[in-house]
């Protein structure tokens, strides 16, 4: 961290003694310049990182031609946006993520209830478990969902048939559904990760007062525990809408086979997929979804603002749990089961798919190893494997450093444009990782010759550290704002210098935060396509973007084989997040 | 109205007994307080009772119906009990107003629009929170949320009314005035109650009748003055203020009216008469316990009168304490507790005589 003041204690205004002020005056000129210069290469690190992408884009969509070519200034780009089929695609966008976020949200409300407060068997496992598929980069479940569901030769179809002896095949991913269905396995763990500790906090006598009224379960859980969670419910799920609309996997995977085009998708065929690559409405577009992103925002903050219930009961004692009997069977089954559909299934299929020849045709003669030989005797296979790794693991720690940095002004000083800074660094957050992409694309294209990123590692590196940062700041934040101020001060008191304090006090405090955010990043570095894919070059491929390559060539046997390590790889990470992290914060 | 009983109830979480063998009998309009430390098994027993808790063993009956019964396998379920419940959170449903807390038990039964206002209003009368129906529930102080919990526990008119600490939340001033409030409307519907507290001078102001628990078991059940006086055991005696508690050897017992026996017991440096439960046996170890406002400081060289019990010592300690002062003496023994009036003469280092009456001195088994 490069900051060398902290206002709190050099603030004259604060000290106790006058005969310290003139002391502590000198002290704060001879370090204000060193926090000026903190400062402004904060600014001017998390300038290049949103402000900088996002002119591009504006800049882009008003320039008719590709970056570095010579053209002229029109709004052609907004005029091709305002069509037919661009109200469709924005229908679409908007529909489909409605359409699973509504059914996500009842799944996570009904599993955070189980798991949460009921006394299912086994309830720390499923848990886990049931979490799991938010940590599977979403490309691996896509790929393995178009093997499980392909309408000709998709297992579900082959095992339908054989139980039937019809020759028909009723499941087809290519369609509205498979879209659905796919983003449904990423929301479902999503929304119950940030509405779980809402019910887990809620205080249990609001909910036995209601029983005791003479409630029966079910009216108690209708009218006290979903009423109360409501604000925290509409919170999940407005978050989990955005999240629909910025997704690139779904729609990519199963909509465009099948002519249903979202706003991503668009954006990504008009670079990708068409030829010349129509850059003005691509960014045009952008700014399309950037809007209704807004727009979202806005609504999000009119619908929650003084409303939230402290339910939180001063009391320690856990909240009992509610006694289900014979049901608490059904539950665990419940939650079991989603687990075996959303993790189980698809992972079976990548293995079952990388030990045959053909993925399709499953016949004892037909097994095979190579596909691992293939896969592990390839350039292409280790180059991205080695860059997702290098990109992971550096960009994991700058993402946590500079949002470690933000959030400490932010949270913890009293700096004069401090919000600027927290505005800037949660800017990203509103951008989909395709449109950031291409607002680098724009940016690094046009940087001069002498600062070469574009078409380097470089590149990604810092579209990653730009999408991580909102989420690191997030963390960070509540991290400090968790520590008492007292800590701090009582340090400098018993004669620490601020060095030391951070050194010994703060960052010893804050430091399983800090670990937690830097898996989190990782999981995201790792997960990213819609970014990189529109950055990458030959020499720069991510394992993610492999995958993709080989997907689209036709090569499904050896994406179940790279699918399989990086599930390995998703494993142990999560594992060691479980068993390492969980055990120092506990200990705090 | 109705009664409370429970026959040999226990629970259990896993190994540890949380409550065992509690028998218990709340007769109608009764007011009975479970009094004990906290984690001694009282608001478990309370919550048994409500059907929040399932009991592990025995038996639970309510208005001389079977609730629970382990053997049997009878369980009825919270709703279908029909009790009032105070909680010591109160339980104050943030998303309502007062209006729809309070009927909610009624809307629950079905009751019609009309009936429920005026029920709700009625009682929002009772409890003297009348102003307040459309109040949302976040915007009322401790006391005011504590007045809506109680109104929405009495409105449906329910066989018994459990409190769970339900003052524990309040300032010191506030607790007694909610205190004897609660006590006026309890007696005004004689309703039955079961009051579960930490405070112990909440339970003798409160309580026909208290309950002292202690590691999941009961130590006694009796009349506030009767478990003050009358102390079962030393832990029992210990619980109310803070007695004198000394250890000595009987050295004679004869039996009185009351279920009582008259000992003469022999402490270091001291002996004398004094009065304990029937039971205890020639050259048993006792515990004589004297409360400090009983007994009384005269100079060194006064004798005691044939009914009084008599130490010599010096004072080494004296605190002020406006309505009263504490002494202590110390004595053979070890130190003497005393509440002496407050603007006696009295100066540390002072050779004295503590003098208690031999009615205010009770044994109890010893250690």
């Amino acid at each position: 961290m490069a900051i060398s003041a902290d206002d709190r204690v050099g603030n004259p205004g604060r000290m106790p003694f006058a005969a310290s002020l003139s002391a502590s005056l000198r002290l704060l000129q001879a370090i204000s310049a060193g926090r000026i210069g903190a400062l402004v290469l904060l600014v001017a690190i998390l300038a290049f990182l949103s402000i900088y992408p996002l002119s591009m884009l504006l800049y882009g969509s008003l320039h008719s031609t590709p970056p570095g070519v010579a053209g002229t200034f029109n709004l052609d780009g907004y005029q091709q946006v305002l069509t037919r089929q661009s109200l469709i695609t924005l229908l679409n966008t908007v529909g489909i993520s409605l359409a699973k976020t509504i059914p996500s949200l009842i799944l996570a409300v009904l599993l955070a209830w189980i798991l949460a407060r009921t006394d299912t068997p086994f309830r720390g496992a499923l848990e886990v478990l049931v979490t799991l598929p938010f940590f599977i980069p979403p490309i691996l479940t896509a790929m393995a969902w178009g093997m499980l569901g392909n309408p000709q030769v998709g297992l579900l179809n082959q095992l339908y048939q054989w139980l039937t002896g019809s020759s028909s095949s009723p499941i087809n991913v290519y369609s509205y559904g498979g879209v659905v269905w796919h983003m449904m396995q990423y929301s479902v763990p999503f929304l119950f990760l940030l509405i779980v500790d809402a019910f887990r906090a809620m205080d249990p006598s609001l909910e036995e007062a209601a029983r005791m009224c003479g409630a029966t379960r079910l009216r108690t859980f209708r009218t006290i525990t979903l009423q109360l969670m409501l604000p925290a419910l509409t919170g999940a799920a407005i978050l989990s809408f955005i999240r629909g609309i910025e997704n690139f996997e779904s729609p990519l995977f199963f909509g465009s086979p099948a002519g249903i085009r979202v706003i991503t998708t668009d954006i990504y065929d008009s670079i990708n997929q068409s030829s010349p690559p129509q850059y003005q409405y691509a960014t045009a577009v952008s700014f399309v979804i950037l809007t209704l992103l807004f727009l979202i925002v806005l609504l999000q903050w009119k619908l929650l603002r003084g409303r939230s219930f402290t339910t939180v009961s001063g009391k320690g004692y856990s909240p009992a749990v509610m006694k289900l009997g014979r049901w608490r069977w059904a539950t665990f089954a419940f939650c079991a089961l989603f687990f075996v559909v959303t993790v189980v299934l698809p992972i079976g299929q990548l293995l079952i798919g990388s030990f045959f020849k053909f993925f399709g045709f499953y016949q004892w003669d037909t097994l095979t190893l190579e596909h691992y030989q293939a896969v592990f005797g390839s350039n292409e296979f280790w180059r991205g494997f080695g860059n997702t790794m290098l990109l992971g693991l550096m960009g994991a720690t700058l993402t946590m450093v500079l949002g470690g940095a933000v959030a400490y002004i932010s949270v913890r000083t009293r700096w004069r444009g401090r919000s600027l800074i927290d505005a800037m660094a949660w800017l990203p957050w509103m951008m989909p990782g395709i449109v950031l992409g291409l607002g680098f694309l724009w940016g690094f294209a046009l940087l001069p010759h002498a600062i070469p990123i574009y078409g380097t590692i470089w590149a990604l590196l810092l579209a990653y550290i730009s999408l991580g940062t909102p989420l690191s700041v997030r963390v960070m934040s509540s991290a400090y704002s968790q520590l008492s101020y007292d800590i701090e001060e009582c340090s400098r008191v018993h004669g620490a210098s601020w060095l030391q304090t951070m050194h010994r006090i703060v960052i010893a405090l804050v430091w399983p935060s800090f670990a937690v955010g830097w898996v989190l990043v990782f999981f995201g570095i790792m997960r990213e396509l819609s970014a990189s894919v529109l950055l990458y070059s030959v020499g720069s491929e991510v394992l993610s973007v492999v995958l993709l390559k080989l997907w689209v060539n036709g090569n499904a046997e050896q994406v179940s084989v790279i699918g399989l390590m990086m599930m390995v790889l998703v494993m142990l990470f999560r594992w060691v997040q479980l068993k390492v992290i969980k055990a120092r914060i506990n200990a705090l | 109205m109705s009664n409370v009983v429970l026959e040999k109830v226990g629970r259990n979480f896993g190994e540890f007994a949380a409550v065992s063998e509690v028998d218990l009998r709340v007769n109608e309009g009764e007011f009975v307080t479970l009094l004990g430390p906290s984690g001694c098994g009282k608001t478990t027993t309370l919550r048994m009772v409500a059907g929040l808790e399932q009991n592990t063993n025995g038996r639970i009956s309510i208005d001389n119906e079977v609730v629970s019964d382990v053997t049997r396998g009878i369980f009825v379920p919270s709703e279908r009990r029909r009790l009032g419940m105070v909680f010591q959170s109160y339980a104050i449903w943030p998303h309502m107003t007062v209006f729809e807390n309070i009927a909610y038990p009624l809307r629950v039964r079905r009751r019609p629009a009309a009936e429920i206002r005026n029920l709700v209003s009625k009682t929002l009368t009772l409890v003297e929170m009348e102003g307040f129906a459309q109040r949302p529930a976040p915007a009322l102080s401790g006391g005011q949320q504590q007045r809506v919990a109680i109104a929405r526990a009495l409105v449906f008119e329910p066989k018994i009314l459990l409190l769970d600490e339900p003052l524990s939340n309040l300032d010191a001033k506030l607790r007694l005035q909610m205190g004897d409030e609660f006590r006026a409307i309890q007696r005004r519907l004689g309703m039955t109650t079961l009051y579960v507290t930490h405070d112990q001078s909440e339970a003798m102001a409160l309580s026909d009748r208290v309950v002292v628990m202690d590691h999941g078991r009961i130590q006694q059940v009796g009349a506030p003055e009767e478990i003050y006086r009358y102390p079962a055991n030393r832990t029992v005696a210990a619980f109310f203020g803070t007695p004198n508690l000394l250890d000595a050897e009987v050295a004679a017992c004869a039996r009185i009216d009351g279920g009582r026996v008259r000992l003469e017991v022999v402490g270091r440096g001291w002996r004398g008469s004094c009065e304990a439960a029937d039971g205890v046996q020639l050259g048993q170890a006792v515990t004589v316990m004297v409360r400090p406002e009983h007994a009384r400081i005269a100079s060194a060289e006064s004798v005691a009168s044939e009914k009084e019990l008599r130490w010599s010592g010096r004072i080494s300690q004296t605190t002020f304490r406006g309505p009263s002062r504490s002494i202590i003496v110390e004595i053979d023994n070890g130190l003497f507790n005393i509440d002496a009036p407050a603007f006696g003469d009295y100066s540390v280092g002072e050779n004295v005589s503590v003098i208690v009456p031999q009615r205010a001195a009770w044994a109890v088994p010893g250690r």
